[in-house]
């Protein structure tokens, strides 16, 4: 009958009480574990770029001014705070806050910049093996990414069919 | 001549103590009604001011003459609050209405219905095509509504053999021995009350969406604000009118007694109101029509046993 | 076993034409046949033998094979059946017989091949474009392996405009733009109204089209892919991010640890949950009913908090990776899950009490919309949609993925195929998914959660994945490649086929039963938003957008 569904309804509702929350009049932190902001620990870091090399969103760049100093820029735009950086880090260096009130005018307060002292490796001055064949994609040795403007800059092969193979940089 | 310099003075003076008193309270009760659908939604609501806010904000926004003709729209939004405004004159709100020795009920109908046509005015001036889906929706409406009311007060005329308001507004339809035509009316206006004060489920009309479709879709800035404080007007001003025909016992009483009777079951249904739009969805036009012609019928059997003295 | 007694079939009626059978498992068949023959084989597959149409894929594989490749994929669900029937087609003038024909349902498959990858559906009835926009200049296929991504091509004509279909005679159409300022999202339907009668419908879409197959292809890695895959879809990304983990587990044989299935089941089912909750409020919402339309969504919250705490995001879970999972449903987590799924089984019950007596509801939903078995079929409609025709399709039955073959569960059908069935068939799915979800918990063995892959995932193989989401099946199709990311990949999301069966569903209806018929699909993009109706008898062309559309829906009755 339609007027018992109807008490029926609007006894849920009543029943249920007021469950709207005065956010953000009043804080209202998130569960335990929410992946917000990515906060990079400079201390811990041993500069070896997984994290870039496994941002899907490619927002961490990595620039070696020379051979001791590896600059690693974080950038922040487009982070959709996947975590995979703090996963693949091997120094637990980065840890996933659980800011996400992250409103600002200026681009510039979401980055972090990280700048390195490097060792140098006897052989060939800097090389880090791709620990598996799925990260043979992952990017070693000396890294260019343009922190100016704040693109990574890759190395690719087109695959057009009848072109000889040579590097091509590719801006993101 | 002093004496009637005074009344006339004193009419004025209560006229305009009414109007204001119904543009005060008319957004606290759109408040409370607010409070209350929250509630049955599990929310916290907006404040109970919030009506106030909302007016004025309305108010300091832009105007974007989007209608095609925007000075009949302005006309119509001053048209709408003024005939509401009009209408509260007449009508005792807890006191008797200032302005009742001038008019009678036919006037007070025709005011009722200028404030109607209104808002097809509104939907006609801003041209846009779904504010003409409005108006012939609103029309569709106004087409059995209205009559509804007309035998509401031409029970209550009938019974107490005038047209005065004072007598008209005072439980009239009661009036017989056996009130058999009150009851009905009654009845038929508890059940057409929500059509009356225009909210789900029978708002096809007007309030369409949540960005104001139908017949004020193009209205902005200060003329919304207008229209929004006439419908407010409008939910106080029948509840008035319902009070006044069908539950006006109280209304003998001293002074603050009678203006607090008033009140409180003016309160009543405002909140009988909210919580039948909070519990429904809304009627296609068609059903919607429908259940008032069915409404209409029984007003049409009403009037006949009022003519037979019942 | 079901791969193997299809191929001896089709071998026997087209033993020459087919060139090569890949079955790399007993319920996947890949046959690669002649170009000439593909039409012939379709027919015989799609008409005599009753499989189920999925989509058409088309790839440039021209660095590889030298040729072009068309895909046509099919699933026998009684058989358990996933396949493909392909063919390569010579690299000057890539040409294959259309489908359509035979299969209704192919028809913007084989459009938006011919617009991205260049591969011509000979005989397809519909020259027009689908996918790309008006301006791209011809010939400037995106998806082929010599366009980069990157780049806008020459040549960009913004003066080009799109051909709509001529109306029925008597009537003079003004072609009004996708967008305006009142839309919040662009797609265009035009309808054709007599009087206040829908006669016919056309739908312009794919304005929100991002690219996402070309960025896979061209600059991701595959462990990049699932975070791109979960975006597709603004509710169900899970589902595309187990789809497409599971389709590069298939090309390259990878058998992931089995508590990571039961991590992919619970958190699907979670998204299936709160999906058609969320689908409930909104119907509600279209109809006019806010009261349930809040209390829908205040009885999903927990669900989303829940899968916060396991994952660490309400919606963008992060959850899949090539060969397993990344979080873990940890023991405080069960009894949390417990829980909440008890809360939440009383609310929904009490829910489904109170709604099921509804008149008002029943009155705005009963008749609307319906789609016949008859026109599912034809057009691979899938889903509650179909489910709610009393086609009893499911994929977490047909094809069992992730740990489904481990959990009981029935397959929820009505008869009516209205609006009001496909209310029914979500309320009551809701209940088998909570069931799901307790068995997984039960099941659930300790165990590592991903595979450590140490070989490089061999190119050039082909995998294929269905999964039910909740509004039906999402099938990814792809084939590995070199460089540590696929080949080609292709999504086909279960809207993809409803949409094309929406004009069928509202022919001869109320014009203000539209939205309502258009939600109960649960579209996964909001292209309910612009509705053009040409008046038949007059003329006039009138355009409504969104608001205007769910104003209609709220009291229905006569369109003007």
């Amino acid at each position: 009958m339609a007027l018992t569904s109807k008490l029926k309804e609007a006894w849920i509702g009543i029943a249920a009480g007021k469950v709207t929350l005065p956010y953000p009049l009043a804080p209202h932190p998130p569960a335990a574990g929410f992946r917000g902001r990515p906060i990079f620990d400079a201390s811990k870091c041993i500069g070896c770029g997984g994290c870039a090399s496994n941002c899907p969103a490619r927002e961490i760049l990595i620039f070696d001014p020379c051979q001791e100093l590896r600059v690693i820029h974080y950038l922040g735009r487009r982070c959709t705070s996947c975590g995979r950086c703090a996963e693949v880090c091997p120094e637990k260096a980065i840890t996933m806050s659980e800011a996400f009130e992250l409103a600002t005018n200026s681009i510039a307060d979401l980055e972090q910049r990280l700048t390195l002292f490097m060792g140098s490796c006897q052989r060939c001055g800097r090389c880090f093996p791709a620990p598996t064949p799925l990260d043979a994609l992952k990017l070693t040795g000396y890294r260019i990414d343009d922190v100016e403007a704040g693109r990574w800059v890759f190395r690719s092969r087109p695959s057009a069919p009848g072109e000889t193979t040579h590097d091509v940089d590719i801006e993101l | 001549m002093g004496g009637e310099l005074l009344s006339v003075a004193l009419s004025v003076l209560s006229a305009v103590a009414n109007v204001a008193l119904v543009l005060l309270v008319a957004p606290l009760l759109q408040g409370v009604q607010r409070r209350i659908t929250a509630r049955v939604q599990s929310r916290q609501g907006p404040p109970l001011l919030q009506p106030y806010y909302d007016l004025l904000k309305l108010l300091g926004k832009e105007d974007l003459e989007s209608g095609e003709a925007p000075a009949v729209q302005r006309f119509a939004a001053y048209l709408s609050l003024a005939t509401v405004l009009a209408t509260a004159c007449l009508v005792p709100l807890g006191f008797p209405a200032p302005l009742s020795a001038v008019g009678d009920a036919i006037l007070l109908l025709y005011l009722l219905l200028l404030s109607g046509v209104c808002t097809l005015l509104a939907g006609a001036a801003a041209g846009s095509t779904y504010s003409w889906v409005g108006v012939s929706r609103e029309m569709m409406s106004m087409m059995t509504l209205e009559p509804i009311l007309a035998v509401a007060l031409g029970v209550g005329a009938l019974h107490a053999r005038s047209f005065r308001l004072g007598e008209v507004l005072d439980g009239s339809p009661w009036s017989a021995a056996v009130p058999l035509s009150g009851l009905v009316m009654l009845v038929v206006m508890l059940l057409g009350f929500q059509a009356y004060a225009g909210r789900v489920p029978f708002d096809a009309a007007e309030a369409e969406t949540e960005i104001m479709d139908g017949p004020l879709s193009e209205y902005s800035g200060q003329k919304l604000a207008l229209f929004r404080l006439a419908q407010m007007c409008k939910l106080v001003v029948y509840a008035g009118l319902f009070v006044a025909l069908f539950v006006p016992w109280g209304a003998d009483l001293p002074f603050p007694l009678a203006f607090l009777a008033f009140w409180a079951k003016a309160l009543v249904l405002v909140v009988a109101v909210a919580l039948i739009a909070a519990t429904h969805a809304r009627y296609r036009v068609d059903q919607a029509i429908r259940r008032y012609s069915v409404l209409l019928a029984f007003s049409l059997v009403a009037i006949v046993l009022a003519a037979f003295g019942r | 076993m079901p791969s193997r007694a299809l191929l001896s079939k089709l071998a026997d009626r087209f033993g020459s034409a087919i060139q090569r059978a890949d079955l790399p498992a007993s319920e996947r068949l890949f046959l690669t046949v002649d170009p000439g023959a593909v039409r012939q084989v379709c027919s015989a597959l799609f008409g005599e033998l009753g499989a189920r149409y999925v989509i058409t894929v088309g790839a440039d594989d021209r660095p590889f094979s030298g040729k072009y490749l068309v895909a046509h994929d099919f699933a026998l669900d009684k058989e358990h059946l996933l396949g493909s029937v392909m063919a390569l087609l010579p690299p000057d003038a890539p040409r294959v017989d259309s489908i359509s024909g035979v299969v209704p349902g192919a028809s913007w498959a084989e459009r938006e091949m011919r617009d991205l990858v260049g591969i011509e559906p000979a005989g397809h009835a519909d020259p027009r474009r689908l996918v790309l926009p008006d301006g791209w200049p011809d010939g400037v296929h995106p998806l082929r392996k010599d366009v980069p991504w990157n780049e806008l091509p020459q040549g960009y004509d913004p003066g080009r405009r799109y051909a709509f279909q001529e109306p029925p005679p008597n009537c003079t159409v003004v072609p009004l733009g996708p967008f305006h300022p009142a839309l919040d999202e662009p797609a265009h339907f035009r309808l054709f109204v007599e009087g206040e009668r829908v006669r016919g419908c056309e739908y312009r879409g794919f304005m929100v089209h991002r690219g996402i197959e070309k960025l896979a292809e061209s600059v991701l890695g595959y462990d990049d892919i699932p975070t791109l895959a979960e975006r597709i879809c603004g509710i169900c990304g899970c589902v595309h991010s187990v789809a497409y983990a599971q389709a590069v587990e298939s090309a390259a044989s990878l058998e992931i640890p089995p508590r990571a299935e039961y991590i992919r089941t619970v958190l699907l089912e979670l998204e299936r949950l709160h999906s058609h909750l969320l689908w409930l409020g909104l119907a509600c919402h279209l109809i006019g009913f806010d009261t349930l339309f809040m209390q829908a969504f205040r009885i999903r919250e927990p669900v989303m908090w829940m899968a916060e705490k396991i994952t660490g995001n309400r919606k963008t879970y992060g959850l899949c990776l090539v060969g397993g999972v990344r979080w873990d449903v940890t023991s405080e987590v069960r009894v949390e899950l417990r829980q909440m799924l008890a809360d939440l089984e009383r609310e929904w019950r009490a829910l489904v009490d109170a709604v099921s007596g509804d008149r008002n509801l029943k009155a705005r939903t009963r008749g609307v919309g319906v789609s016949s078995p008859e026109l599912v079929r034809s057009m691979g409609l899938v889903g509650p949609v179909a489910r709610a025709a009393g086609v009893d399709i499911d994929c977490r039955r047909d094809h069992p993925y992730a740990a489904y073959d481990r959990v009981e569960f029935d397959v929820i059908t009505a008869q009516d195929g209205d609006v009001w069935a496909r209310l029914v068939v979500r309320l009551l799915e809701g209940f088998q998914s909570i069931r799901i979800i307790r068995q997984c918990l039960e099941k659930m063995e300790p165990g590592p959660l991903r595979l450590d892959i140490r070989d490089a995932l061999p190119a050039g193989r082909l995998g294929v994945s269905s999964v039910e989401a909740p509004r039906g099946e999402s099938h990814h199709f792809l084939v590995t490649g070199d460089e540590n990311r696929p080949r080609r990949w292709r999504v086909r999301a279960p809207t993809y086929q409803n949409l094309q069966g929406i004009p069928a569903m509202i022919q001869d209806q109320m014009l203000s039963d539209m939205p309502i018929s258009l939600g109960s699909i649960d579209p996964c993009f909001s292209c309910t938003d612009r509705l053009e109706t040409v008046d038949l008898q007059t003329g006039a062309a009138r355009v409504y957008d969104q608001a205007a559309l769910r104003a209609m829906a709220r009291e229905g009755g006569h369109g003007r």
